[in-house]
């Protein structure tokens, strides 16, 4: 049996600036690393914690939408992540903008671990109407 | 330990990177953090239905990715890794099978409180010649690193 989508359906008129999310809670193990390294061909990359969203991933546990493209990202490098260390991110709704009859979201996190060292800061415009982005990609 | 006298002038040319994009390498990237559901960057239908494209594209944090890294064997990671920045747009889908070349021109010198901020132009192209992302990033370079009169 599927179970209902409890999420909220977005009403970007009402989502509010400042909006905050619930502190999110992650393990950041060797393995992700590993992969991560294999996935950008870098194996000396030190901030696998770009491929956990973590600016969104609070934003999709409580809203439900069409989906979006990332159009903007903005990554600020504080400390490269330990392995077996808690990250705790805080996120928030920094922004949102309509631009060519487009809405647009902005969302913001900061990534600290167990020891209280800052990890990064991501910044991430999301496109909220992503079919019109493939109109323009064409196939 | 002698000063490392890293010199850094405005238009100095950063070392081009250059990825070879691949579905493996997107599905890789995808799910180091653990998630393991399609998406657009990992199934074709998925894609299809969310973006009415005929293909998987690559995730702009994958661009992100590669552009730090090109800052961070610029600066070294000594420097990049505590005070660096990348802010990028993204123009155009990466596809697998596409070939991507990051480019840096050095463009702006600013004294700050810790050292000098170095900011670079950032742009990355496909093997067409077409613009996939533009932007900047920097990092803030300690004095004790620089050349004395600068």
């Amino acid at each position: 049996m599927v179970e209902a989508d409890a999420r909220i359906l977005l009403d970007w008129d009402a989502l509010e600036v400042g909006e905050t999310f619930e502190t999110y809670e992650y393990v950041l193990t060797q393995e992700m690393i590993d992969t991560y390294r294999q996935g950008v061909m870098d194996p000396e990359a030190s901030f696998p914690t770009i491929s956990h969203k973590v600016d969104v991933k609070q934003y999709n546990a409580r809203y439900r939408d069409a989906g979006s493209v990332n159009a903007r990202c903005a990554f600020h490098c504080y400390n490269p992540p330990v392995p077996g260390k808690k990250i705790r991110v805080r996120a928030w709704i920094a922004d949102k903008y309509l631009r060519r009859g487009k809405n647009y979201i902005v969302t913001e996190a900061v990534s600290v671990d167990e020891d209280g060292r800052l990890i990064d800061r991501v910044i991430t415009h999301e496109l909220k109407q992503p079919t019109e982005v493939g109109k323009k990609w064409g196939g | 330990m002698g000063r490392l006298n890293r010199h850094y002038a405005i238009g100095d040319e950063v070392t081009p990177l250059v990825k070879d994009m691949t579905q493996e390498a997107i599905n890789l990237f995808e799910g180091s953090s653990g998630e393991s559901g399609p998406s657009q960057f990992t199934d074709e239908e998925t894609a299809r239905e969310t973006l009415g494209t005929e293909g998987t594209v690559a995730s702009g944090r994958m661009s992100l990715s590669f552009s730090i890294e090109m800052l961070r064997r610029y600066f070294g990671s000594d420097v990049f890794n505590h005070a660096g920045t990348v802010d990028l747009r993204f123009l155009r889908p990466v596809r697998p099978g596409d070939t991507i070349t990051f480019t840096g021109k050095v463009i702006g010198l600013d004294r700050e409180a810790n050292g000098s901020r170095v900011s670079v132009e950032i742009k990355a192209e496909n093997q067409r010649g077409d613009t996939t992302a533009v932007g900047q990033g920097s990092a803030v370079v300690p004095n004790a690193y620089l050349p004395q009169d600068e």
